[in-house]
């Protein structure tokens, strides 16, 4: 893992000596903000109206709920700038070769560069722990709800980001990695209502609910509204692991080429 | 220390290196001659296991860079044409990533790091941006990165493309320090580096290797050297003096204008010292004798064409 470690620090300091990981840390967090300031207005009219006895039904979980899911779909957004350097750029600046010729296992490689972008986008997630602070000074969230959603997050993201990694592996070019990975999240999503919407059986697979299970999104939501199941765990996990594995294998048939 | 045997790579239908067969003893400078494109590159690619071979077998210090190429990675420091940097970071900082990454252990890192920055010169820029140096620094910076696990085995890719004739120079120097303790493959298409540098060329041409010799001091090819004798006027003993010396091969009267004699001899000095006694001593009036350059550059095209190159 000494290999893994190298790769990992390196990573994390080309993110912050360029201007990446300030500008989208800067742009995630504002666009975060608006959408807390919108969901705390949200909370004060619901507030009201339930005063006069109306809007039953709607708590601050609930909307705790809709707040980390836009968190979750803007996050999809975030990822591909965060990911597309990973490979694409060592291909430009010829650095495969020293990365290659070094004493260096190629899972060592994958696994660094995956950790750093994972971290990266970790850490902006601790930093969105700011706003369950606020619903705790002047609400009375469900804590437990909250924990399950940062869980499903934590693992949603590394998903990501292993899809992230994997496309920039494959092309030699930081814009095109950056819109094929917004494109491959954004299908996975929309996986869902797409699934929805199909009864088609071919034998005893049923297209529709494949489809669901396919995108990310069921699972997340199971997570936002307080459960966990085995299910959505293993997805994520068998998900990342995989992508990480696509990953090892072309970065190993680079080589032979 | 290196030994390659029916070496060969294709890039789909194109042979890039065909039948490839060589070694290079330890401490051996290995010169490896060629026109861009003759698979120069792709040779050396195969030998750092960059990349695998089509068929044949390469092994470095004993160990097969398929089979172990942890070992062989051990083993090799390896400049590639263009040098494997990050211009994001600093000079220093890159060089301790190298260093992690070759397992260096952490006490030994600075230590070894400063090694490097001094083998290579690069005192002065230690705290800059690699993106802000120059192209003879980044590729000081990539030799640098080649040396600093001390590595037995280096190889070169045309480590003095792109620098100005002081920075070759110094480049130059460098590897001749290194002669002796490290086994060296360095690629150029450059000749007169080659007879500056190298104990040994390979000359390859379209995948196959076309010649593979020795280099004597003299920097020619096969044992024999050419010099060229200016004298203000040329006797009739004196060219047959000339040829009585043993060691001497050939003598040539050249009068167009001037009094020229060209002389093929063996290589070795006392032979030469042997001519120009005689010349002197012939009271013909010496103005000048030096070494023919182009008997490298010559014997070059003629392997390269498949026919005599200008004859000096």
């Amino acid at each position: 893992m000494r290999g893994a470690t190298a790769i990992l620090k390196k990573e994390l300091r080309s993110y912050f000596y360029s201007p990446v990981a300030y500008v989208i840390l800067g742009v995630f967090l504002f666009i975060m903000g608006v959408i807390f300031a919108k969901f705390v207005d949200l909370y004060q009219r619901f507030n009201t109206v339930q005063r006069f006895g109306g809007a039953q039904g709607i708590t601050l979980d609930k909307l705790a709920t809709y707040l980390y899911q836009n968190m979750a779909f803007i996050l999809c957004f975030v990822t591909p700038f965060l990911t597309m350097r990973l490979y694409a750029e060592e291909k430009r600046q010829h650095t495969l070769e020293l990365l290659f010729t070094a004493p260096l296992r190629k899972f060592e490689l994958v696994f660094g560069k995956f950790m750093a972008a994972y971290s990266l986008m970790l850490f902006m997630v601790l930093v969105s722990f700011i706003y369950v602070f606020f619903m705790i000074l002047w609400g009375n969230p469900e804590l437990a709800i909250i924990g399950t959603t940062y869980l499903g997050l934590i693992l949603a993201l590394a998903c990501y980001v292993a899809l992230g990694g994997l496309i920039s592996a494959m092309t030699g070019s930081q814009a095109i990695a950056a819109v094929w990975t917004f494109i491959a999240l954004l299908l996975l999503w929309l996986l869902q209502s797409l699934g929805q919407g199909i009864s088609a059986k071919t034998g005893f697979i049923e297209w529709g609910p494949l489809l669901v299970f396919l995108s990310p999104l069921g699972h997340f939501n199971s997570f936002s509204e307080g459960l966990i199941h085995v299910k959505d765990i293993v997805y994520f996990i068998s998900f990342t692991v995989m992508a990480l594995y696509f990953t090892y294998c072309v970065v190993e048939s680079n080589r032979w080429r | 220390m290196i030994e390659v045997r029916n070496l060969t790579k294709k890039y789909g239908d194109r042979t890039a290196i065909n039948q490839l067969n060589f070694s290079v003893a330890r401490g051996e400078i290995l010169g490896f001659l060629g026109q861009n494109g003759a698979g120069k590159t792709t040779t050396m690619k195969i030998l750092t296991g960059f990349m695998p071979a089509t068929s044949g077998t390469a092994a470095i210090g004993g160990f097969d860079v398929l089979e172990n190429p942890f070992e062989v990675k051990k083993k090799i420091g390896y400049l590639p044409e263009t040098p494997p940097i990050y211009p994001e970071l600093l000079v220093l900082e890159y060089l301790s990533f190298v260093a992690e990454l070759r397992g260096i252990p952490k006490l030994d890192r600075s230590k070894k790091i400063d090694k490097a920055i001094e083998l290579c010169h690069l005192g002065d820029v230690r705290r800059r941006l690699i993106g802000n140096l120059s192209k003879g620094y980044r590729q000081r910076v990539g030799l640098a990165q080649a040396l600093i696990h001390d590595p037995e085995v280096l190889i070169l890719d045309e480590p003095t493309v792109g620098l100005d004739p002081k920075q070759v120079n110094e480049a130059r120097g460098l590897i001749k320090n290194l002669r002796g303790e490290k086994t060296i493959i360095y690629s150029t298409h450059i000749l007169s580096e080659v007879a500056a540098t190298c104990d040994r060329i390979i000359v390859i041409d379209r995948g196959n290797i076309v010649a593979q010799e020795a280099l004597n001091p003299m920097g020619a090819t096969g044992g024999l050297v050419k010099t060229e004798i200016v004298v203000r006027k040329i006797g009739d003993d004196l060219r047959k003096n000339i040829s009585s010396i043993s060691g001497v091969k050939e003598v040539q009267v050249v009068s167009n204008g001037t009094h020229r004699l060209i002389v093929e001899s063996d290589a070795r000095e006392e032979v030469i010292a042997e001519v120009s006694r005689i010349v002197v001593e012939s009271r013909a009036g010496l103005i000048r004798m030096s070494p023919v350059q182009q008997a490298l550059e010559e014997y070059y095209l003629t392997l390269i064409t498949g026919k005599g190159g200008p004859v000096a």
